[in-house]
């Protein structure tokens, strides 16, 4: 009686080390879900790394700090009456001062403190540069999922908006 | 303590005074002792939350880095709230961690803290048991905590079924705010708080 592989006209597979076209599809298939898995895991680990390492952001970069420019305060902006944020004392004529990117002032004492701390402002949470890489890689991956999110909203906009 | 902390405990003692939320009684705040290093603080429940009527006390500690630090603030009025520790006060809010930011004040963390009761986070919780009530059995929660204000805090709302079951747990011979404390975590089940503290 004839195999039920001869009545088929088939091999029964046995030693064919070659996988079969759909086979190898399906392997490609599974491998580009691994990949894109993994590239997940990658960016969810990070996220998870960046909150566990530093839940309090590092200090603003000496440099930048030095760079910062001094105010000295003039007669005319002394009577504006405006205060220092963090020691509340207004400012008086010839207080030394120094304006962050975000135009906030505060006498300079204050906010160099302040930045050997924390790499923000204390009142809007502008962010200056840190000498930290692993919070700068953080800061460049995160505005970059940004960008992406930007993008595809673009794209998205542009075919059904 | 230095300079800067106590000069600005000093100038922002003023303007928690002389502020808007003061004339409403909404925040409150007194020394302790002249050092300005200890405060009490006192916040009024927010209208149309389960701590509405109810005055809550804080402690207030200065950190001689102030305002570079965050202030240390706990709970002394016993409260139930998913950030907030039932049994020590410990409170768990970003800004009293490591989203401070030194332009911030007494006024602001009075206000901030008032924000958090009317605005729970049950998923960065401190108190766990309460936190899972909230998300798993909200009206219980929300009658417990309103009890919790009745009881601690001055709230207006009693409920007879809850004191009922709190005195025969008296009955048994346990102290009343843990025969509290164990019916609030067990859902008020009876059977299951009086199995919880017996073990």
């Amino acid at each position: 009686m004839a195999s039920y592989f001869d009545e088929h006209d088939m091999s029964n597979g046995e030693g064919s080390a070659q996988p079969r076209p759909d086979q190898s599809l399906l392997l490609r298939i599974l491998e580009m879900a691994r990949l894109l898995q993994e590239e997940m895991d990658v960016e969810i680990v990070s996220d998870l790394g960046f909150m566990s390492v530093s839940g309090k952001a590092p200090p603003a970069s000496k440099k930048v700090v030095e760079e910062l420019e001094t105010k000295l305060i003039s007669p005319a902006s002394a009577c504006l009456g405006k205060q220092c944020a963090i020691c509340l004392v207004s400012f008086v004529e010839e207080d030394e001062t120094k304006v962050l990117p975000c135009n906030h002032q505060f006498h300079s004492v204050c906010i160099v403190t302040w930045l050997k701390q924390v790499n923000s402002c204390p009142i809007c949470r502008y962010e200056l540069p840190t000498d930290d890489p692993n919070y700068e890689e953080m800061r460049k991956h995160k505005a970059r999922a940004k960008q992406r999110e930007y993008e595809q909203e673009t794209l998205h906009n542009s075919m059904f908006g | 303590m230095t300079n800067i902390a106590e000069a600005r405990i000093r100038r922002e003692f003023k303007e928690v005074v002389k502020s808007d939320e003061v004339a409403a009684c909404n925040i409150k705040v007194e020394l302790v002792n002249d050092t300005f290093n200890e405060l009490r603080g006192e916040i009024a429940g927010p209208p149309d939350t389960p701590y509405a009527g109810g005055q809550f006390h804080l402690e207030i500690k200065i950190p001689e880095t102030y305002p570079f630090n965050p202030p240390i603030v706990k709970f002394l009025t016993k409260i139930w709230h998913p950030n907030i520790s039932s049994v020590t006060g410990a409170i768990c809010l970003d800004i009293l961690k490591d989203q401070w930011a030194a332009a911030m004040t007494l006024r602001t963390v009075l206000l901030s803290l008032q924000a958090l009761l009317a605005a729970a986070e049950p998923d960065d919780p401190q108190d766990a048991v309460v936190a899972q009530q909230y998300k798993e059995n909200h009206s219980i929660f929300e009658k417990t905590a309103r009890h919790w204000t009745a009881v601690y805090a001055g709230g207006p709302k009693s409920y007879p079924d809850l004191d009922s079951k709190i005195l025969s747990l008296k009955t048994m011979g346990f102290e009343e705010h843990q025969a509290r404390a164990a019916l609030s975590s067990k859902g008020w089940d009876l059977e299951r708080a009086t199995e919880y503290l017996i073990n």
